[in-house]
This record gives structure tokens, C-alpha cells and sequence, in this order.
């Protein structure tokens, strides 16, 4: 689970001295609202969103609607992106939770992935929200249990081992800290090729652990 | 038989003739600028050496003792020689000498001019040489290319030298001079031109036909070398024309008084500087704007050719 | 990944691209009407006869187009970005940043005077701020992962010192180097042999997972476009006339034109008894004489209806994501397709009925041909040196039954064109004996006597090169009559005609020059000339390999025609295994100067395998992406002729010799022996038959 499997690579660039009109007309056409703004062999100079696009409402209200014409049609990408020294980026070799934690951090919604100060990619909030369904199973069928079991070892081994003996298969499973509750975890387990009815009778014959949903 | 009557009937309709491919062949030179200033010039002074008993009332030998080193004139277009002969005259039967004829002996001569019998005679022998080094390789081809190495050892100029002072002036010696000196290089394009078209499949047909190396030498590779070959020959009838002028300078050319541009030149030299410059001048001209002529044109040629190949 | 894809735009979108090339007869619209997408880790192959403008839609994204060519119309986005008009610095550095050429010749692209490593590291040390070592080791690294063998080693070699195909490796290598966004390849694996080609496929596909990099590959070959291709955009005279996925366009092909391809092609596996190839009738029409208000296949289409001739189609989608440029795309169903008269002769019909016992009219005995070549050393300078021979043809023995094709198969440099001028007589045999028809074959073919040579003749591979180009076709084909005397002098014309009308050229053809004809009508000509004097057995060294799908079937069809009609005995080499399995009877597989098996078609396409034909046919690259193919790849290279391998000469290479005890260390000492699975069909392999028995066949369809 690593940046550079999850990024996407080859992102749309645009160019510093590109007119705004022209990189407004990129998002459109390509639908991205993050684009690296990079230099010569694709080095990173800056970074442009959808955001930093809109002129302060300060600004506009000193120019009149033939001088914001002008205005918009003389500016580039040079004047309104955010700056190399302030563009927060990772490394394709970072952990997915690593750049999760930059992200929520500084509230950015992109990190663009850099080696050698060369975009290679660029990991968005998208990427990672399709992480998290994909981790969960999200996208595949099958029953869905949470498990809420207490804060032990072998615990999560107890349940699955007790589905793995029916012969059934876990393709998607994972756990936070029950919220509020440090005692206990709650765990997503997704199974595959099983009825509601006989994978709840199955688990709830496991000593100390609850079946709180199942869907 | 009768459809095939009509499949040449239908052919001799569809085929443009033959006078409409020449037209096709020829207007390539009008496609080149260069080419066509090139062949304006050659033009000119073919013309006038045919037509040049016709465009002077003077012979190139008459001597007039009253006109000697004058400056152009309404009577002498181009001026005058230390012997008071007319420079106009002398220049065009020059050109003759070079470009349209070959006097053999007093009476008797041959079309076409020296520098032109020179190159021909160097690439009928350069031609059957380069093709032999080339198609039949081996030793052979070892024997002429280390022969023909030899000869180029040797500086152009000594080379005609040589050959003039052992064999004498005289327009065949001028010419077979040229033809030697010629050979190697001649030799040499035409053995590359046969390296690489040997390796073509159609001379391997005829080889599995069972064709004699002569046959294939001669009818299928030497036509497919022409284009290369005439070009080449075009920029040597230049240098011919150079190195006769040279040979005459150094009094190696035409036995005087026959007006050889060469020789002109070296009398000419001496009046220079006490003022009458003419002598030397014109024919100086008429050497380099040939020369010059014959490459531009030649250059002109090869560029389109490779353009449309 | 797969989930996500969708959900971003194509990294290429193509609309109604036009581009035109100045001459001095005017512009001339070489391309038009071209729209298709590339999405990001899919590749688009763009397929098409020769002359349709493949190559000219790919340069054209870049503006490649050279001092005479330029965009004339419609937009080319890339990345959303808009690429018709931009300046020439800013296209420069999208194509030095994110958009990479291979071309066909490796090449053009390397530097030969520069080691590879350097040209290698330059691409990296040119924008970053990293030490050339550092560039060096990741110029390695992407070698390695191009599977370059001994790479360390390979960067510091000149382009020259390896091999066509690692050369290709090495600018595939550089290509990625830069990790483009988008890659085009113009026919990159046409000049490499099979299993090569196929490894460099292989290649391409793991690439394009790996670095998500969108594709355009431009090939004329169907069945590589079925190995690699996730789309396909078919051309023809300079329009896309159809587009969808692969399966789609092999599958339920739309337009009559993809439909007409398809049944160019022989499959793997179909024999010249079993079905027919059927060429699409006339031939691409020039730029000039396209119509602009019309159908442009129109001409050459069995089904065009009157509206074809007055009105140009759109492309038109027909299926979700399948276009097809045709008005009657929905009418058409190729499986009741009928082929109009003659297109085929009446006498491609299966069998002659002539069924002579097999008498051989060809016996070769351990034939060897060798070259010789001077050693380095300074005692060959004075002719005392150590003679090397390169082993062109080593120890080959087979017969040919009269009226049978022999097939001839193999990599390039493995000898098959050697044997065949050393049966015609171009080269000297060094040993071993050759019969035909009761003459010998060990002399040159200067001191053969005339009524041998006429009975042998050859037809040459490259049609550009097999005429000669300062006479015209009457006389070259009149020639062999003249010279070996076939006929009366004054029935030579009449002759000439005759020839030209069996190989389907019509009088006309008589006057004209090699230059006014095209590739298949200058094969005719080569054909009809080789034909004059009613030879008893013809060679042919590749004579369609230079051809597009379409002519080639017309040429093979022709062939067989005169074949059938004369009786005639034929050598067929070749390298595309499609095509000799559709034309041979018997067919013979070399390797390295040596015969590895050889049989009947039949026997050589199914199991028992010698393990070099079985790697072999599981790299041909069939057009029919539902079969299934078994994947033997080959590593390293052919060794040098110079100093063939003990033993079995393809012990180095072998995938099969764990099979052997000790990992085959027989086949390293002896000479395997010659294994006869039935009286006809032989085996030349250490491997016991019921061991090679039990392999699987290769390919399978579903």
C-alpha cells in the first residue's frame, strides 16, 4: 500500500506562463481539479486548483466587466499558483497512511508525488476515499458483518478462523478502535458466497464478540 | 494474336511518345536555377564555337602590326594581342578546340572537342575497369584498384605533365592525357555504383538464368550506374577544360600558334602590368566562366535528381 | 487501478484530424477525417495497408511531419490540451517530456558513435539535478526492465555491438526513461524475427500495466494488433474506417474493408486444401484520386450501393464503442459473403486429381555451404591465418516430391536463403551431394548446362529490387525466353503476352517501367519471369514478406494457380508460419545452418515438437485474439555462425532440456539423432517421441 501504486501517474500538467483561461479550459476538458505546474523535463514549480482560480472578490469589485475580461485574459498561471517553496508533495515510496496524514493535516486535497523533483504522479482525496472503499470491499458483492470483539490478541483470529473452517472466503476486511469505547475494536470483515443467516450463526457462536451490522 | 494486336494498339494511345518523355527528361533542368544558369553558359560557348567563323571577320592567326595590345575597339570587340591579333577570334576558335572538334591532323578532325574525346576515352576505360573491380572482384579487382591507388598517388597536374612531356603536344595527346588522368576516379565511382547494385535481386536473376558476367555487367548494372556516372562526367569535362588550360599555360598545350586559351593566358601575362591587361584577361574569363558553367550545372542536376528519386 | 480508469479522459483525443503534404503538383491530403482516443494504460493500434496513412497520423500528433507536411484541420488534444498550432518550442518539450517515438529502425534513434550507457544517462542528467553515476545506475535498472540481458555490461557497448532486437530494447528503454505519458511506436517490432518480436511484445505489454502509459502502435500486421491492442482504428486511403475494441474488430468486424482483411489472412493452421484466400479486389487508390463525395472504398467494396458512390460516410456507432464508416454496416453479415467472380480462379479448387506416387525430383545429401572469412589476426594479413568458415548450411539433407511445396521456415541468418543459392547455383556447395532430375547441383551455376538452368529458377523476396529498373517489362521477361531459347524468335512477344496474362497483367504492362508499378504487380512481373521457361522447380525466397495482406494473397493465389496448372515443384521460404502452413506440403525448420525437423505441414504444426519449432509457432503472432497460445519465449540470441554450439547447435537457448537427465548434458556433447515420428516426418532432438508426444499443442482456439 504504497504511494506509487495508488497515484495516478501521468497527471495533467500545465505549463507557468500557460493563460488561466487555457488551464481553466484543461480542468474542464479533463475534469482534474489539481494540476502540477511544472517546468522544463516536467520539474515542479507550482501547483494550480480550482480555488486559487477565483480572483478575491476584493479585486473584482475595483474593476469593471470589460476590464475583468482583460484582467483574466493577461493573467497566467505564474501569478496565481501556489508556489514550489509552499506546494506540499510525498514520494512514490510513502505509505498511502503517511500522505493520508499530510493531506488531513495541512487540509490539502492533492499531493503531487515527486523523485528527483520530477512529477511523477499525483495522489488526490479521491484516490484515497477509493482506497478505503476498495479496502472495505465496497465495490464487490457479498455480506458485509461488523464485529465489535474485545481489545485482545487472537481475537480477529478467532473469527476468521471460524469462517475460514466453513470454507468461505474474506476478500476485504478492516478494524478501527471501537469510537469511544478503547476496549473494543470494531471490524469490517466482507465474505464472500455465504447467506446472511449462516454467516451471523456462524460468529455468533464466538465467545465475547458482537455482531453489530450486517448488511 | 489478334488480342494482343489490340493491347499494343491500346498501349501506343496510352503511352505519352517518346517526344513528350524527352520533354519530361529535359525539364527537369528547369526546375533547378542553378542547373539552368549553369547550361546557359555552356550553351553559349558551344554556340559560338560552332558558329565561329561566322561571328568574326578576323582568322585566329592574322596578324595585324598596326593594332598590337589595344583595348576593346568597334574593330576588335574584346582588343587585341601582342602580335596585333584579334582576341575575340582567337577566344572563340579556342572554344572550338575544346568543345566541338578534335583536330587530328592538318586536314582532318573529329566532332566533338578535346576535353570532351578526354572524358569519353576515360570513362569507356574507367567504366569496363570499375565494373570488373567490382562484379568480378577477387584478384582482379585487387590488380586494377591497386594500380589505379597508384596513379592517384601522383598530383593531377605532375600526372599531365608527365604524360605531355613523354608523348609531346598535340590535341590526341591532350586528349589521351585526360583520359589517363581521368581513369582512376572514373574507376572508382563506377566500382562503388557496381558494389551496391550487384547486390540487387535482379542481378541475381540473371545470374540464375545463366547470363555471362560481360551481359550482366554492360546491360544490367552499367545503365542503372548512368545517372551518377553522367554527372560525374559533367563536373570532369570542367576539370579537363582546367587542366588544359594549364598544360597551355605551361606551354604543354596545342603547338602555337593554334589559339589554345591556355598559352593565350601565358603571353598575355607579361603586358599585364605595362598596361594592357586584355590578353590575359579574356581568356582567363572564358576558362573560368566554362568551368564554372559545367559544375553549376552539374550540381544543378544532381540535386534535382536526388530530390525526385 | 481498474476501478478508477473511468473515471479520467483519454490522454490522447484525435477529431477530425486532416493532414496535408505540400508537392509540387499542389497539397495532397494524406490523411482525413481521423478521430480516435488513447486512454491511459490501453493501447490503440492503428492498422492498414501500406500508403493509408498509419504512419502520418502518428508523426502528426507530434508535428513530425517534416518541411512539407502540416495539420490541415480538426484538433488533436492531448491531456486536454490543445496540440494544432502550438508553437514549435512548446511541442518540443511535450515531446521531449511526456510523449516518446520508437520507430521502426532502432537506429534512427541511437547515436553510433556514442555508447548506449551515455546516450542512456543524458536522458536523465539532462533535466535533473542527479550525478551521472546515479543516472548511470537507474539507466541500468530501466534496462533491466526492459530485459536486457548482462545490462551493466550493455552500457558500455556502441549500438552497433548488439543485436536488432536488444537495440530496440535499448530505445524502448530510453523512451521510458522519461516515463511519457504517451508512447508512440511506429511499427517497432517489423524488422525483428518472430520470437524476437515477440519478446519485444511481451515487453510492451507489462510496460504499458507497469507505467500506466498510453499506447499508439501502428502495425500492418493483424496478428500483432490481436497480441497487444486493447483498441483498434482500421485505415484505409487516409480515413479511419473503423474503430472498437479488439475483440470487437476481429470478432464482428463492421466494415466491409476490415471484413476484406480478415479473409486475407491465412490462420494458423488452414491449408491451401482446406480454404482460400480471398485479396480485395483493385488496390488503394493514389491521394490525389480520392473522392471527396463518396464512399472511399467504394471502388474496391463487393456490397457498394449507389448512395456509396454519392455520398460520404460518417463513422458511425453502430455498437457502443464501435465505429464503423459504412451505411450498411447493420446489413452486412460477412458469413454469407460470397466471392465474386473471378476474384479466385476456378482452378484454386482443392486437389488436381493428379495424384502421382510421390517421386522426389529434389535430393539433397548432407549438403554444406560455408563462407569463408579471414580471422583478425596479423598472419591473415600474409595469408597465413587461421580460415574461419561461417556455417551457413550445415550437413542438410531432404527431397522435394514433384508438384509438392516444400516449405523452408526459420529465423533470419539461420541459412534458409543460403540453400536456396546453393541450389540454384549462386553458391558452391563444400560438401555433400545435390540431385535434380538427374543432374548435379554441386556446380556453379556458370558451368551448368542450359537445360538445367531452365528448369530452375528463382523468385527474390524485395519487389523494388527484383526488377531492373532501366528496362521495361516485356523485355525482362522476354529475356529468359531469348537467352535459354525457350521459343522461336519471332513468337517472343506473343509469349511475353501470354505470361503477363497468367500472372493477371494485362497487355498494357508490356511497355511500362519497373517504376510505374506497385510492389504486387513488380511480384507478378518477378513471378512471370521466373515462370518463362516452364521451370520444373521454383524457388521462392520470401516472396510475399514485402507485401501488404491484401496483395500478398493475390500473389499466393497466383502461385498456386500456375503451381496447379504446371505441376510445378516450389521451395517456399519464409518467416511468417501462417503463411507456409497455408501454402506447403512438406515443410522443413532450420536453426543455425542446421535442419531441426521436418515433415508434413500437418506434423509440424501439432504435437510432436522439436522444442525450436514449438517456441517458434508459440511466437507467431496469430490474428485472433480469443486463441490461445502457450508462451514459450526464447532467451539470448542465435550464437554466431562463425562458432556454432557443440552437440545440438540449439542447446543454448533450449526451454526444454530439463526434460533430459542432468539438464541435458547430452545435448551439449552429442549430435542428437534423427527421430522418426512417421516415415516422412523426423525429429532432430535428444528428447525420447513419447516425451515430446505428450506436449500440448501450441495454439488452440476457442
Amino acid at each position: 500500500m504504497l504511494v506509487k501504486d495508488y497515484m495516478t501517474r501521468h497527471p495533467v500538467m500545465v505549463d507557468p506562463d500557460m493563460s488561466i483561461v487555457e488551464a481553466q479550459n484543461i480542468m474542464s476538458e479533463t475534469q482534474v481539479r489539481h494540476l502540477p505546474v511544472t517546468g522544463e523535463g516536467k520539474r515542479l514549480v507550482g501547483l494550480i486548483t480550482r480555488q486559487r482560480m477565483r480572483i478575491p472578490p476584493t479585486e473584482l469589485a475595483s474593476l469593471n466587466v470589460w476590464e475583468i475580461t482583460r484582467f483574466l485574459s493577461n493573467l497566467c498561471v505564474r501569478d496565481v499558483m501556489v508556489k514550489r517553496k509552499n506546494v506540499i508533495t510525498t514520494t512514490p515510496d510513502a505509505t498511502l497512511e503517511e500522505a493520508a496524514k499530510i493531506m488531513i493535516d495541512n487540509k490539502i486535497g492533492s499531493l503531487p508525488v515527486l523523485e528527483d523533483d520530477i512529477v511523477i504522479g499525483i495522489i488526490t482525496e479521491i484516490d484515497m476515499m477509493t482506497q478505503l472503499t476498495d479496502l472495505l470491499g465496497g465495490n464487490e458483492p457479498g455480506v458485509r458483518v461488523t464485529i465489535r470483539m474485545p481489545n485482545r490478541k487472537g481475537e480477529l483470529a478467532k473469527a476468521t478462523g471460524a469462517i475460514s473452517d466453513q470454507g468461505w472466503g474474506i476478500y476485504a476486511s478492516g478494524g478501527v478502535k471501537t469510537p469511544k469505547d478503547p476496549d473494543h475494536w470494531d471490524c469490517v470483515i466482507k465474505v464472500r458466497g455465504v447467506s446472511q443467516e449462516e454467516l451471523v450463526n456462524v460468529l455468533k457462536t464466538i465467545e465475547g464478540q458482537e455482531i453489530i451490522d450486517v448488511r | 494474336m489478334t488480342a494482343s494486336k489490340k493491347d499494343t494498339l491500346k498501349n501506343a494511345v496510352n503511352q505519352p511518345s517518346w517526344l513528350t518523355k524527352m520533354w519530361e527528361r529535359i525539364s527537369i533542368v528547369f526546375e533547378s536555377k542553378v542547373a539552368l544558369v549553369g547550361l546557359i553558359i555552356v550553351l553559349f560557348w558551344v554556340t559560338v564555337a560552332i558558329f565561329a567563323p561566322l561571328l568574326t571577320p578576323y582568322t585566329p592567326t592574322e596578324q595585324d602590326y598596326t593594332a598590337q595590345n589595344q583595348g576593346p575597339s568597334r574593330a576588335h570587340p574584346l582588343g587585341t594581342d601582342s602580335l596585333g591579333r584579334d582576341i575575340w577570334s582567337r577566344l572563340i576558335y579556342g572554344a572550338r578546340v575544346v568543345l566541338v572538334m578534335l583536330p587530328i591532323s592538318e586536314s582532318f578532325w573529329l566532332p566533338l572537342g578535346t576535353a570532351i574525346w578526354g572524358v569519353l576515352l576515360g570513362l569507356i576505360v574507367g567504366s569496363t575497369l570499375g565494373l570488373m573491380g567490382g562484379y568480378l572482384g577477387g584478384w582482379i579487382d585487387e590488380v586494377v584498384m591497386r594500380i589505379l591507388d597508384a596513379m592517384m598517388a601522383f598530383p593531377v597536374i605532375l600526372l599531365y605533365m608527365i604524360i605531355i612531356a613523354a608523348v609531346g603536344a598535340s590535341a590526341t595527346n591532350v586528349v589521351l592525357a585526360i583520359a589517363i588522368v581521368g581513369i582512376p576516379g572514373i574507376a572508382r565511382l563506377v566500382r562503388s555504383l557496381t558494389l551496391d547494385i550487384r547486390t540487387r535481386d535482379y542481378i541475381r536473376a540473371a545470374e540464375t538464368r545463366g547470363e555471362n558476367p560481360w551481359y550482366i555487367m554492360f546491360v544490367e548494372i552499367l545503365p542503372n550506374a548512368r545517372g551518377p556516372i553522367i554527372i560525374d562526367a559533367m563536373l570532369r569535362v570542367g576539370y579537363a577544360i582546367f587542366a588544359m588550360g594549364t598544360l597551355g599555360f605551361l606551354g604543354l598545350g596545342m603547338p602555337p600558334p593554334s589559339p589554345d586559351w591556355g598559352s593565350m593566358v601565358a603571353k598575355g601575362r607579361q603586358f599585364i602590368l605595362s598596361g594592357s591587361p586584355w590578353a590575359a584577361l579574356w581568356p582567363s574569363l572564358a576558362i573560368a566562366s566554362l568551368v564554372v558553367g559545367l559544375n553549376l550545372f552539374a550540381d544543378g542536376l544532381r540535386e534535382e535528381s536526388l530530390r525526385y528519386q | 487501478m481498474s476501478s478508477e480508469q473511468v473515471k479520467h479522459a483519454p490522454i490522447l483525443k484525435v477529431k477530425n484530424a486532416a493532414i496535408s503534404y505540400e508537392t509540387r503538383y499542389g497539397d495532397v491530403e494524406a490523411v482525413r477525417d481521423v478521430s480516435f482516443d488513447v486512454n491511459r494504460a490501453s493501447t490503440f493500434g492503428v492498422v492498414g495497408e501500406s500508403g493509408c496513412g498509419k504512419s502520418t497520423v502518428a508523426f502528426g500528433i507530434v508535428d513530425f511531419l517534416g518541411a512539407n507536411g502540416k495539420i490541415v484541420g480538426g484538433s488533436i488534444k492531448f491531456q486536454g490540451r490543445e496540440l494544432v498550432g502550438r508553437s514549435e518550442s512548446e511541442l518540443r518539450k511535450l515531446r521531449g517530456d511526456q510523449i516518446s517515438m520508437v520507430y521502426q529502425d532502432p537506429m534512427q534513434a541511437l547515436n553510433p558513435s556514442l555508447t548506449l550507457g551515455t546516450q542512456l544517462a543524458e536522458v536523465l542528467t539532462i533535466h535533473r539535478d542527479i550525478s551521472r553515476d546515479e543516472a548511470w545506475q537507474r539507466s541500468i535498472g530501466m534496462l533491466q526492465r526492459v530485459y536486457m540481458p548482462d545490462a551493466a555490461n550493455v552500457m558500455d557497448r556502441y549500438p552497433h555491438q548488439i543485436s536488432g532486437g536488444q537495440q530496440q530494447r535499448v530505445v524502448i528503454a530510453m523512451a521510458l526513461l522519461n516515463n511519457p505519458a504517451l508512447l508512440i511506436m511506429d511499427e517497432p517490432t517489423t524488422a525483428l524475427d518472430v520470437t524476437v518480436e515477440a519478446v519485444v511484445l511481451d515487453l510492451i505489454e507489462d510496460l504499458k500495466r507497469d507505467f500506466d502509459t498510453a499506447i499508439v502502435y501502428i502495425t500492418h500486421d493483424l496478428g500483432v494488433v490481436a497480441r497487444v491492442c486493447n483498441e483498434v482504428g482500421v485505415m484505409y486511403a487516409g480515413e479511419m474506417v473503423e474503430v472498437g475494441s479488439v475483440e470487437k474488430i476481429f470478432g464482428d468486424p463492421l466494415h466491409p474493408y476490415t471484413q476484406g482483411l480478415m479473409r486475407c489472412v491465412p490462420k494458423l493452421g488452414s491449408t491451401k486444401e482446406s480454404s482460400t484466400l480471398y485479396p480485395i479486389k483493385g488496390r488503394v487508390p493514389a491521394p490525389k484520386d480520392r473522392p471527396r463525395a463518396a464512399c472511399i472504398f467504394a471502388p474496391r467494396c463487393d456490397y457498394a450501393a449507389e448512395r456509396c458512390r454519392q455520398e460520404k460516410p460518417e463513422l458511425f456507432d453502430y455498437r457502443p464503442g464501435h465505429q464503423s464508416r459504412c451505411f450498411y454496416s447493420d446489413d452486412i453479415d460477412p458469413s454469407t459473403w460470397e466471392p465474386p467472380a473471378g476474384l479466385v480462379s476456378e482452378l484454386a479448387l482443392p486437389g488436381n486429381g493428379k495424384q502421382t506416387p510421390d517421386q522426389p525430383i529434389l535430393n539433397i545429401e548432407n549438403l554444406k555451404t560455408y563462407y569463408d572469412q579471414e580471422s583478425s589476426s596479423l598472419l591473415s594479413l600474409i595469408g597465413m591465418g587461421e580460415k574461419l568458415h561461417v556455417k551457413a548450411v550445415d550437413d542438410i539433407s531432404l527431397s522435394i516430391p514433384e508438384g509438392k511445396t516444400l516449405g523452408v521456415v526459420g529465423e533470419s541468418g539461420c541459412g534458409k536463403s543460403t540453400l536456396a543459392k546453393t541450389i540454384v547455383g549462386l553458391e558452391t556447395p563444400r560438401g555433400g551431394e545435390a540431385e535434380f532430375l538427374g543432374f548435379d547441383l554441386s556446380t556453379p551455376v556458370s558451368e551448368r548446362d542450359v537445360n538445367l538452368i531452365k528448369e530452375l529458377q528463382m523468385v527474390f523476396q524485395n519487389p523494388d529490387s527484383t526488377m531492373n529498373p532501366s528496362y521495361t517489362v516485356g523485355h525482362q521477361i522476354g529475356r529468359p525466353l531469348r537467352h535459354l531459347g525457350k521459343v522461336k524468335k519471332g513468337e517472343i512477344r506473343e509469349e511475353v503476352h501470354r505470361l503477363l496474362n497468367a500472372v493477371r497483367l494485362d497487355g498494357s504492362y508490356y511497355k511500362r517501367l519497373p517504376r510505374q508499378l506497385s510492389g504486387g504487380e513488380k511480384q507478378r512481373v518477378g513471378i512471370a519471369r521466373a515462370f518463362a521457361s516452364q521451370p520444373e522447380l521454383v524457388l521462392c525466397d520470401e516472396p510475399v514478406s514485402a507485401l501488404d495482406v491484401s496483395v500478398q494473397a493475390a500473389v499466393l493465389n497466383l502461385l498456386l494457380d500456375i503451381q496447379r496448372e504446371h505441376n510445378t515443384t516450389m521451395m517456399f521460404i519464409a518467416h511468417d508460419l501462417s503463411v507456409v502452413r497455408f501454402f506447403s506440403d512438406y515443410v522443413a525448420v532450420m536453426y543455425l545452418g542446421h535442419l531441426v525437423e521436418v515433415g508434413p505441414a500437418e506434423n509440424i504444426y501439432s504435437p510432436p515438437y522439436q522444442p525450436y519449432t514449438e517456441a517458434l509457432l508459440s511466437a507467431v503472432p496469430i490474428p485472433d485474439p480469443t486463441a490461445e497460445q502457450k508462451h514459450i519465449r526464447l532467451h539470448g540470441t542465435v550464437p554466431s555462425a562463425l562458432n556454432p554450439p557443440s552437440g545440438c547447435p540449439f542447446h543454448t537457448r533450449c526451454p526444454r532440456r530439463e526434460l533430459l537427465p542432468d539438464n541435458g548434458a547430452i545435448c551439449e556433447k552429442e549430435e542428437p539423432p534423427w527421430q522418426y515420428n512417421t516415415e516422412e516426418h523426423r525429429i532432430y532432438c535428444h528428447i525420447p517421441l513419447e516425451k515430446l508426444r505428450k506436449f500440448d499443442p501450441v495454439v488452440t482456439s476457442r
